[in-house]
């Protein structure tokens, strides 16, 4: 006898194991970010009611700013924030550290710089190489942690993150002085890609996006069960047999192909990958592949919620979406914290 | 065999119908735009907008406007290289700073987009809007009126750019004759202050002006295009390297991205930036310095030629 499977137990089989509560917030995540791509579509220069959007009454320029540009650049920004935060929760679970993030490592900026020469030294470069390059910068700089940091155990977490952050410094210092030495229109014009942007993200972008990000699923498929071992501290995961190099490898190359592959189309999308997360724990504490489904939905809400926010401010301001991810995540952030710290018992 | 060799050859060619032309940008790839194009939107306004209003071409749209046409940084260039009557319909706003508005370029009906290599990673987009033509501007790739000579012919106005490049050679001849000392033979160098000193390349009116009336760059020792990164305008100068410079005729000017652009306050910043300059620069010390108005002298247009000629004189004139 066949047996009717719901949405949590066909979830189970395909291993994503998330519970019934899990899939709940999930799917009001997922109800959520629909919701604010639907508002993004009516929000730009060109007016679009949303009574046109869902009547289908659209006349040609109406059809073109929704269809060419709008949805192109909201799945960009909802698949760019969702990689992001994806790689902040990996990166915590690593190194035990509620303030991870692949900015703070360096990966981020590891990228960044790379694409940056990459555009500065090559400019003939077709841009569908530089996914590739930047995550050849994202990964020197993983390597480089991993050389640095994988020999001991003890105490490995917080070397990672220090030296992320030495690292970070140093990237960011060389950043600006490539920045210097550019020819000003360069640097002019990749000046709102560093604040973070979804200007230019058109169906290639997202294009683009997708066909980095969607190879790194399998990776994350496999990280889900490690992270959740993680989680319990590196000397239990060691202990239930988890090979901790294994993990740590597998994690890194994740997260730099994620981060590489966002920070290519949108610029680093700051804080995000630290915030997320939280916001997803505060709505409902989980771990493993849930913990990253969660925060991916909430990264991808986040990022469509600020795109709104900077078209809504009009055109003219142009308040960059890294800016607007900033006001309108922070305050959230500070909430979050300060709910737990009045929830946690003195 | 021959005949349909000939055929498919022909058909292989890009061919344009009549009021259409096909031309190659210079990204290498094949424009068709109309023979007399109308609506035009530049992506630049010092770099490609002031040259073509310079010799009388109509730009619908600009990058770096607002939607009622004034300028977004702290200097209109049309303004200060035109003249404030020059351009009554000022061209529109095609979004903020370094995010093109795509919904707003194609509100303007452009039937031409005039880009710069700068934005060959945005040209699948704008050419979704209209024939998009590529220009170069950088240093390096392009020198003096190269692109304002270029354009010209894009938009059919060679004959105007040939009238007022005679008008402006008579005025080289003028300004040349006004001079104390004859310029052959002689160097020069521009150099500009931001937050920090700039010796400016081959993409000003200024260096055009200079180079027309006879004088010849001045090497400096590990500076050129050749050396950093390469720049369209202009590669940074340490103060130290900025006090030993001796060219002929040293022309200084301070930064474009603000209102102090005179003599006092050319003095003043470069007093910040390097104390003492006057007491150790050669050129300062032997009236060797011409102080210019980088507002009006940097765009690569026959008008900041112009103004270029016009600050020699004043120089040539104390």
């Amino acid at each position: 006898m066949t047996r009717r499977l719901d949405g949590a137990r066909l979830l189970r089989v395909a291993r994503l194991e998330m519970r019934r509560a899990d899939l709940g917030v999930a799917l009001a995540l997922a109800a959520l970010a629909a919701v604010l791509l639907g508002l993004g579509l009516t929000a730009g220069s060109t007016p679009v009611g949303l009574v046109d959007l869902l009547g289908g009454g659209l006349d040609e320029a109406q059809r073109y700013a929704v269809l060419e540009l709008r949805l192109p650049r909201g799945l960009t920004g909802f698949l760019a924030g969702a990689a992001v935060a994806v790689s902040g929760a990996m990166l915590q679970s690593l190194t035990r550290n509620p303030i991870a993030d692949p900015g703070l490592l360096g990966l981020a900026q590891g990228a960044l710089l790379a694409i940056l020469l990459g555009v500065v030294l090559l400019p003939a470069l077709p841009t569908g190489w530089l996914p590739l390059i930047g995550s050849a910068g994202g990964l020197c700089v993983a390597l480089f942690l991993a050389r640095l940091t994988g020999r001991g155990r003890a105490g490995d977490a917080l070397a990672i993150l220090l030296l992320g952050l030495s690292v970070e410094t140093v990237l960011s210092a060389i950043t600006a002085i490539v920045l210097l030495y550019a020819p000003p229109d360069l640097s002019f014009a990749v000046s709102a890609w560093l604040a973070g942007s979804l200007a230019q993200a058109g169906w290639p972008a997202f294009g683009g996006l997708a066909l980095w990000v969607l190879p790194a699923l399998p990776l994350l498929f496999a990280a889900g069960p490690m992270l959740r071992l993680l989680d319990l501290g590196e000397d239990h995961a060691h202990a239930l047999g988890l090979s901790l190099r294994g993990a740590r490898l597998m994690v890194l190359v994740a997260v730099v192909v994620l981060t590489s592959a966002a920070v290519t189309v949108t610029g680093p999308l700051v804080f995000l990958g630290v915030m997320a997360p939280h916001v997803a724990a505060a709505l409902l504490p989980s771990s493993g592949r849930a913990r990253l489904v969660l925060s991916g939905l909430a990264g991808g809400a986040f990022v469509l919620a600020a795109d709104a926010l900077s078209r809504a401010l009009g055109s003219e301001i142009g308040l960059p979406l890294g800016l607007c991810l900033t006001v309108l995540g922070v305050p959230l952030f500070i909430a979050i914290l300060r709910l737990r710290a009045v929830r946690r018992p003195s | 065999m021959k005949h349909i060799l000939l055929t498919a050859l022909l058909l292989a060619v890009p061919c344009a119908h009549a009021g259409e032309r096909v031309l190659t940008d210079n990204a290498g790839r094949t424009v068709t735009l109309p023979e007399t194009p109308r609506r035009i939107v530049v992506t630049h306004d010092p770099l490609l907008g002031v040259p073509i209003l310079d010799i009388g071409g109509r730009l619908v749209g600009s990058f770096g406007r607002t939607d009622a046409g004034t300028a977004q940084s702290a200097v209109d260039f049309i303004d200060s290289v035109l003249g404030p009557e020059a351009v009554p319909e000022r061209p529109r706003g095609v979004g903020p700073a370094g995010q093109m508005d795509f919904e707003k370029l194609r509100a303007l009906e452009p039937d031409l987009i005039i880009g710069s290599e700068y934005n060959a990673g945005i040209v699948a987009q704008l050419a979704q809007i209209a024939p998009t033509y590529l220009q170069n501007t950088g240093t390096g790739r392009v020198h003096g009126f190269g692109t304002q000579e270029r354009l010209a012919s894009v938009l059919g106005l060679e004959d105007a750019y040939a009238a007022r490049l005679a008008a402006y050679r008579a005025r080289v001849g003028e300004t040349r004759a006004a001079l104390p000392v004859p310029p052959e033979g002689k160097s020069y160098l521009v150099v500009i202050a931001h937050d920090e000193l700039r010796l400016v390349g081959e993409m000003s009116g200024m260096i055009q002006a200079l180079e027309d009336l006879g004088y010849t760059r001045a090497e400096v020792a590990g500076l050129g295009e050749g050396n950093g990164l390469g720049s369209n305008f202009a590669v940074p100068l340490s103060a130290e390297v900025f006090l030993r410079l001796d060219p002929d005729v040293l022309v200084l000017m301070n930064s474009y991205t603000g209102s102090d652009r005179d003599e006092a306050s050319i003095r003043a910043k470069l007093g910040r930036i390097a104390p003492g300059w006057e007491r150790f620069l050669r050129p300062a010390k032997e009236g060797r310095v011409i102080f210019a108005d980088s507002a009006k002298v940097s765009t690569p247009s026959i008008a900041s030629a112009e103004h270029g000629l016009v600050a020699v004189r004043d120089w040539a004139g104390r």
